[in-house]
């Protein structure tokens, strides 16, 4: 906006009097700062702000005297903050669309510039202070609260995402250019992970970017969103059976190294979810890439018979401080260091509560006991790959007998045989149908079908195994993550 | 507001079927067979009615069910037949 800044008057924070804006331009040019507590860019606009510029700025808070309050206490604001409470009509007078926007007032009243969202070099010269040189020096700002009050009264964004179908079936974040870009963090739009069967959309990082904001991802958490679409896509992990099968099947990601605290994975209580932004939004991302580019959606393409609530997305972090073993990428060859994203396609877990065993031999035969559930109880062997999710205490069981990982994948396979006269129910497999009567069959093909991480609480001793998608020819694949655009 | 779509627009209109043949008589029927399990009992039968309607048959198998045929056998199908049953699932 341009020309004469509207008059207003509203309630100052800390008297809670009413103060005009004529009053803040008596020692020379304010800046107004309209914001509100919800919006992350707003918080660091602010943070920057207020040491720099003092008395020179004056927020406007799309908030309640006391939640105006509470905003400038958080944000570090000590000078003045008025609160222009709901429905905000100095915000609408001054048509505001996005906080923070910073508004300078010249002493004469008349508008001299306006910034929008947090812009290091454009808030400078408007403010006339120096800010600090930090990253980010730019970050788009957040709706402003008289957006929101307009789509009340006619287009409602959230039902409008569910309009174009851009969901899981959730509420998403709206995928707007701002947001979008601020994902893609400098990176090509245009370029291409490949295509995503079944329908082979291109997965642009463009449209990775924007699944990953539906999802509800932060930018600092799309590294590992593309390695783990650039692992579902890898041929051997066989997206396309995964994606359209009647098989509840669903990609685990699991995050190894120092990703996991870099972005704030959760790898302890709870490590399968819910709670944690981060393993709930990555896991999500790809779910939608696989399902709105690749066109897997349930009840269309995607033909599961039950599916799982674990489709929604499922991302864990290996809880490698408090793993026995060496983390599980290190094991594959990767640097410890390095921080790296495997997919394994999975039916739903089984949960496995052991607080009795005492020695590693009993313990495991209860996990292989377990084991032998899944899929279908009398379909011996599998070929496909299980994960088992190996809690803390757990894992310390067979660390401290000196169990290895290949160790305990070895008794597993070794314990889970049966002589295939007990097999011959139901669906059961040709070799058990054409084995001798005094032959036995394996739960698996082989021990390297067996996967184990460990992750979960330290206290309580609930593992889990998550069967394979037996038939779909289907590989672990992991992948490092790149930093760097 | 202007968002980014996630979906490609190259994959919103699907391929329209192709029209029935008014009659099997004379035609090349390729009966394809994508592996999964009594696929081949179903396609056995379907090549009893064909014949008795006067159609010619030719089997041809996918690798695995659980993957998209390989080029080779798609590529096969027109080289044996004007029209394609498929045995989808068991």
């Amino acid at each position: 906006m341009d020309g004469p800044a509207p008059p207003f008057s509203l309630p100052r924070i800390d008297t809670e009097a009413e103060a005009g804006l004529q009053e803040f331009l008596h020692d020379g040019p304010v800046v107004l700062v309209f914001a509100h507590a919800d919006c992350p860019t707003t918080l660091l606009a602010l943070r920057r702000l207020a040491p720099a510029a003092g008395e020179r700025i004056v927020v406007v808070a799309q908030e309640t005297v006391p939640d105006a309050a509470r905003l400038a206490r958080r944000a570090g604001v000590t000078g003045p903050v008025l609160a222009d409470v709901a429905p905000h009509q100095v915000s609408q007078l001054y048509q505001v669309r996005t906080v923070p926007t910073a508004v300078r007032v010249e002493p004469d009243g008349s508008v001299a510039g306006v910034v929008e969202g947090w812009d290091r070099l454009a808030l400078e010269p408007l403010v006339g202070v120096s800010l600090p040189d930090e990253p980010p020096a730019q970050k788009p700002g957040c709706g402003s609260r008289t957006v929101e009050l307009e789509y009340r009264g006619g287009l409602d964004e959230p039902e409008d995402m569910f309009e174009r179908g851009f969901s899981d079936g959730l509420p998403v974040v709206p995928p707007t250019r701002d947001r979008v870009e601020a994902m893609l963090g400098g990176r090509d739009p245009s370029g291409s992970l490949g295509t995503v069967p079944p329908v082979h959309g291109e997965a642009t990082l463009e449209r990775v970017a924007a699944c990953a904001v539906l999802a509800g991802c932060r930018p600092d958490y799309f590294p590992l969103v593309l390695a783990a679409v650039e692992a579902v896509l890898e041929p051997s992990f066989n997206a396309h059976g995964i994606g359209v099968t009647t098989q509840p099947a669903a990609p685990v990601v699991i995050v190894n190294g120092l990703a996991r605290d870099r972005v704030g994975l959760n790898s302890g209580m709870g490590a399968l979810g819910p709670g944690f932004r981060a393993n709930a939004t990555i896991g999500r991302a790809l779910r939608l890439v696989l399902s709105l580019t690749g066109g897997a959606a349930p009840g269309g393409l995607d033909r599961s018979t039950l599916g799982h609530p674990g489709k929604v997305g499922l991302c864990i972090a290996e809880n490698e401080e408090a793993s026995p073993w060496p983390p599980f990428h290190a094991e594959l060859g990767f640097p410890a260091d390095s921080s790296t994203v495997t997919v394994v396609a999975c039916d739903a877990p089984l949960s496995v509560s052991d607080h009795r065993s005492r020695t590693p031999e009993e313990l495991a035969l209860v996990l292989a006991r377990a084991a032998e559930a899944t899929w279908s109880p009398f379909w011996w062997p599998m070929d496909d790959y299980s994960l088992f999710v190996v809690c803390p205490e757990h894992a310390d069981l067979f660390g401290e007998a000196g169990w290895d990982r290949r160790r305990l994948a070895q008794f597993l396979f070794d314990t889970a045989v049966r002589p295939v006269a007990e097999l011959r129910h139901g669906e059961t497999t040709p070799q058990v149908w054409t084995a001798p009567d005094e032959g036995t069959v394996h739960k698996w093909t082989s021990p390297e079908r067996i996967l184990i991480v460990c992750a979960g609480g330290d206290a309580g001793r609930y593992s889990a195994v998550f069967g394979p998608c037996d038939g779909m020819q289907t590989r672990p694949v992991t992948r490092e993550v790149q930093w760097t655009t | 507001m202007d968002y980014v779509s996630p979906f490609d627009p190259r994959t919103a209109e699907p391929v329209p079927a192709a029209p029935r043949p008014e009659r099997l008589e004379g035609r090349r029927v390729v009966l394809l067979d994508i592996r999964k399990a009594r696929g081949a009992q179903f396609l056995d039968r379907i090549a009893v009615r064909l014949a008795a309607a006067g159609a010619q048959t030719f089997r041809l198998d996918k690798e695995t069910f659980s993957k998209p045929a390989s080029r080779e056998v798609i590529d096969r199908v027109p080289l044996h037949g004007d029209l394609v049953v498929e045995a989808l699932a068991d």
